[in-house]
């Protein structure tokens, strides 16, 4: 990108012009034109940060105005922040005589492929499965299942939302609409790995959703909100989405903690 | 580039405040003032002992040693003084004599900027900055951004520059004039710089010529003293391992490849051991660890061993071909590129932060089975490796998802298992190329990491970033075995040697340098290309080494001398992908100006003139020659080379995006 695409310099602004010849001093000669706009709104947010900061040292010394020593200040801690530069020569040939002193390790025949130790690989599964229930043992596939648990009726029409129940739930799902049946009610929904949180109109009916379990429960006249977890964003996710039942005694008790509304 | 960019952008931007205050207040015309002044003084970061990482108490010492030694109204009179001496000297001294006015006007502008005397040092850069070598401009165009006291303490590379004595070779004729001259005058002012800030290395004989000074210098460090040269390099190649090859007549591919031997004696690898003794350039063949060979790399030889012989002999009658890769629509994103050996696949690191890998052959890629799927193959079958493939995923192309920033180096390992890819985000990665997902992340580096690559023997790795070191790593170490560190400025290539024992590293401050892997020492310097060099290769015997750098020179150097053999000029932009022949007959050089050159590497290595004044002396005549050596320039249409490649059979692959002008 040429520089004689950009805007005549005369009719940039004041500022852009600088700016471009503040780059024309460093050498810079071929640069595109968005080049001087990110250049400028570095500089005026840089600006404007160390004075906000200065400004707050300053009411903080309790001074009538801001002077030179607060900017100063200010500069000085944004750039331990921001601004870090590599090690210096010394120290980096301080610590590389250390680490060279140690003779090179060696190799271990036949061991496979060699990676370090389990804990500094990215080899790790990266979700865990919550076990949904006691009798059937839980699968070598692990999956997250994400919980939705119905809200009072006032604040959200739940059912109608869920997707294509499966019939076994359709009767239940016909009584949701008064508050007494929504209580004893507790299910699970499948989300698909790559579905968004909303949650609420959305569902296709082509998603995992396969199998919602009403569960008369002793919870009695309790009102649950409707929420539902992200899922897990493993990609290896894909196989095995088989949704898991869940008996209601075998929920913790602080399933009623989780309360986040992601809808 | 990108070094340099950042560089300019450090110094433009950054208000450093004022550090810790300074004991002794800049006192004019006091002599006295040295460099113990800062050293008792303790920086924010608490006591002396502390290893943090701002070391503000040796920034202090380091800059306080630029206290006020003479009159600042005079430095302009001191260094023109000096001029007229020099230009008034004869001929023979005057090249040498010259090297002097680079360094000692840096120190001097320093000097003046330091002791806050911002006037005098603005007239003195203006007066004397326009009689610096060409070379040079870059640097002075850094440092003309450099006004006051607190720009110095942010800039690494300055700092850089004064703590490491700026190397000059003089010969004892013109330094015993310089000498005289400057002690018989009243202000020792000069003297007293060239005494502190550098070094100059004398040896006896003819001095240097203009040519041959500037074929030297050129690096942020002066050259390279000769000392640095001295130490003995194990350049040859380590012996190959004695494989059976089963004996076929008939040239016929595919049966035996297990290597069972047959009735007939099997013939031995012949390669690299074709006599019993051990060649004593070689280093021993357990100077460092290195895996052993596994069954399936037994068979990778066998492969390559019969590649070979169907291997193409070029030379300058018998160019190869080369076959050109284009990526398209990568939009100026494509950033690293890495073939296999056998060039069966190519990655291609980009500023998305992705890495793909492509198939160049027709048989896809192809990921491993699950778990639960692989214990159900029949373990014992002949075709297992391909049994646990799973079909459903065969593709093209694969996409590597794991980096936070362009990814600026890639590299396959030698057994086709593993890719690394090093990124701006300052991190490693490993990558399975069986399953195509992520192994490790290597963290060490704590900004960009410019480059990286496999050892030819797998399992060890270097890398080479922006915080000026390189890095030694094993795949099953999560921190790395060695840190070289040296170079005054990023570390933008890094190669190693055919051997596994030495890694060159190239960098931003214009030298390259030879690291020994068992000890982490620095073997070798070269110094002599103008600007940060992007590209380094080693010949396939292990004795020569190529760069190129931004100035669009290839400079070949001889490792176990330590000399600058040859230059090959013809490119016009940055030198960016070298790569030596299979058997070392021509060199290919890629180039930003979108052309691939050929070089007769035969030629330009052979009759050396290595006698003894020019080991001693590290001098060298290089003949000029480039056009001579160069065999072919093949154009691409606005597709800088960023990648070449010589496959087993000697026809050349390149690598490029496509950028539209």
């Amino acid at each position: 990108m040429e520089s004689g695409k950009m805007a005549s310099p005369k009719s940039m602004p004041k500022d852009a012009q600088m700016m471009a010849q503040i780059l024309k001093d460093m050498g810079i000669t071929e640069y595109e034109p968005r080049v001087i706009n990110q250049m400028l709104e570095f500089a005026f947010r840089y600006v404007t940060t160390i004075l906000d900061d200065a400004k707050i040292y300053s009411s903080h010394a309790k001074k009538a105005t801001v002077d030179a020593d607060d900017v100063r200040l200010a500069i000085q801690c944004r750039a331990d922040q921001s601004f870090t530069s590599p090690p210096p020569r010394d120290f980096l040939l301080d610590i590389a005589r250390q680490r060279n002193q140690t003779p090179l390790p060696l190799i271990k025949p036949y061991s496979g492929p060699r990676l370090p130790p389990d804990r500094y690989c990215l080899t790790a599964p990266n979700y865990r499965l919550k076990s949904l229930q006691k009798k059937a043992s839980t699968p070598a596939g692990r999956i997250t299942v994400p919980r939705l648990s119905v809200g009072s009726v006032s604040s959200r029409p739940s059912t109608p939302t869920l997707g294509t129940p499966t019939p076994q739930t359709m009767s239940v799902s016909t009584k949701v609409g008064t508050p007494m049946s929504l209580t004893g009610q507790r299910f699970t929904v499948q989300m698909p790995a790559s579905q968004s949180p909303a949650v609420k109109a959305s569902i296709p009916a082509t998603s995992a959703v396969q199998n919602v379990l009403i569960n008369p429960s002793l919870i009695g006249s309790k009102n649950i909100l409707i929420t539902t977890n992200m899922v897990s964003q493993n990609t290896t996710n894909e196989s095995s989405n088989v949704l898991k039942r869940k008996r209601d005694d075998d929920d913790d008790d602080d399933d009623d903690d989780d309360d986040y509304d992601n809808l | 580039m990108a070094a340099l960019a950042e560089e300019q952008t450090e110094v433009a931007v950054k208000l450093e405040p004022e550090g810790p205050p300074t004991l002794l207040p800049p006192q004019a015309g006091d002599g006295a003032g040295e460099g113990g002044s800062g050293a008792p003084n303790n920086g924010p970061n608490g006591g002396v002992g502390s290893v943090a990482v701002e070391d503000q108490p040796d920034v202090s010492a380091v800059l306080s040693a630029y206290n006020q030694q003479g009159d600042p109204t005079m430095y302009e009179e001191y260094y023109s003084g000096l001029k007229h001496f020099i230009e008034c000297s004869l001929d023979c001294h005057r090249a040498e004599l010259s090297q002097l006015f680079y360094p000692l006007f840096v120190h001097m502008y320093l000097e003046l900027v330091y002791n806050q005397h911002e006037n005098e040092a603005k007239s003195f850069f203006e007066k004397f900055h326009g009689d610096q070598e060409c070379y040079y401009q870059d640097d002075l165009r850094v440092l003309s951004s450099l006004t006051k006291k607190e720009h110095m303490k942010g800039n690494e590379t300055m700092l850089d520059f004064r703590t490491s004595k700026f190397v000059l070779r003089i010969s004892r004729d013109s330094y015993q004039l310089l000498k005289r001259h400057l002690q018989e005058k009243q202000n020792n002012q000069i003297w007293n710089i060239v005494q502190e800030h550098l070094y100059i290395d004398i040896f006896d004989g003819m001095p240097r010529s203009k040519q041959q000074i500037d074929a030297m210098v050129g690096s942020l460090a002066g050259e390279a003293k000769r000392e640095a040269n001295k130490s003995k390099v194990f350049f040859g190649l380590l012996k190959e391992p004695e494989i059976e090859v089963p004996l076929d007549d008939e040239d016929e591919e595919g049966e035996n490849e297990e290597g069972k031997p047959k009735k007939k004696k099997p013939k031995k690898d012949s390669i690299g051991s074709k006599s019993k003794k051990q060649d004593p350039n070689a280093p021993p063949q357990n100077r460092i660890p290195l895996p052993e060979l596994k069954d399936s790399d037994k068979l990778d030889k066998i492969m390559n061993m019969k590649e070979t012989t169907k291997r193409v002999r070029l030379g300058p009658d018998c160019l190869p071909s080369i076959c050109f890769y284009t990526f398209l629509n990568a939009y100026q994103g494509l950033t690293a590129v890495d073939v296999t050996d056998d060039s069966s696949l190519i990655a291609g690191g980009f500023a998305d932060s992705t890495v793909r890998v492509w198939s160049v052959t027709p048989k896809k890629l192809r990921s491993v089975k699950q778990a639960s799927d692989l214990s159900l193959i029949d373990k014992e079958s002949d075709d297992v490796l391909e049994r646990i493939m799973d079909e459903k995923t065969a593709s093209e192309l694969k996409i590597l998802y794991g980096h936070s920033g362009p990814v600026y180096g890639a590299s396959f390992s030698p057994d086709r298992n593993y890719l690394l890819s090093s990124s701006e985000d300052g991190t490693v990665r490993l990558w399975s190329l069986q399953t195509f997902t992520c192994l490790v992340g290597y963290k060490g580096h704590n900004y960009p990491v410019w480059d990286t690559q496999f050892s030819p023997y797998g399992y060890y790795f270097v890398s080479g970033g922006h915080d000026r070191v390189a890095r030694l790593w094993a795949t099953d170490h999560y921190q790395p075995l060695r840190i070289f560190a040296g170079h005054l400025a990023d570390v933008n290539c890094t190669r190693f040697h055919p051997n596994s024992n030495y890694v060159a590293t190239g960098s931003a401050d214009r030298t390259v340098r030879l690291w020994d892997v068992l000890n982490g020492n620095c073997v070798r310097i070269f110094t002599g290309h103008k600007g940060p060099i992007h590209s380094l290769t080693f010949s396939p015997n292990g004795r020569f080494l190529a760069t190129g750098a931004t100035d669009g020179r290839v400079l070949l150097w001889d490792i176990g001398h330590g000399l600058m053999v040859g230059e090959l000029k013809g490119h016009t932009d940055t030198v960016c992908s070298l790569r030596f022949s299979r058997d070392g007959e021509i060199l290919a050089s890629g180039s930003m100006d979108n052309t691939v050159r050929l070089w007769d590497a035969i030629k330009a290595f052979e009759d050396l003139e290595t006698d003894d004044f020019t080991t001693a002396t590290g001098h060298i005549n290089l003949p000029e020659n480039s056009q001579e050596l160069l065999l072919g320039t093949y154009m691409t249409k606005s597709t800088p080379v960023v990648h070449l490649h010589f496959t087993r059979r000697n026809l050349v692959l390149a690598a490029g995006a496509y950028s539209p002008q």
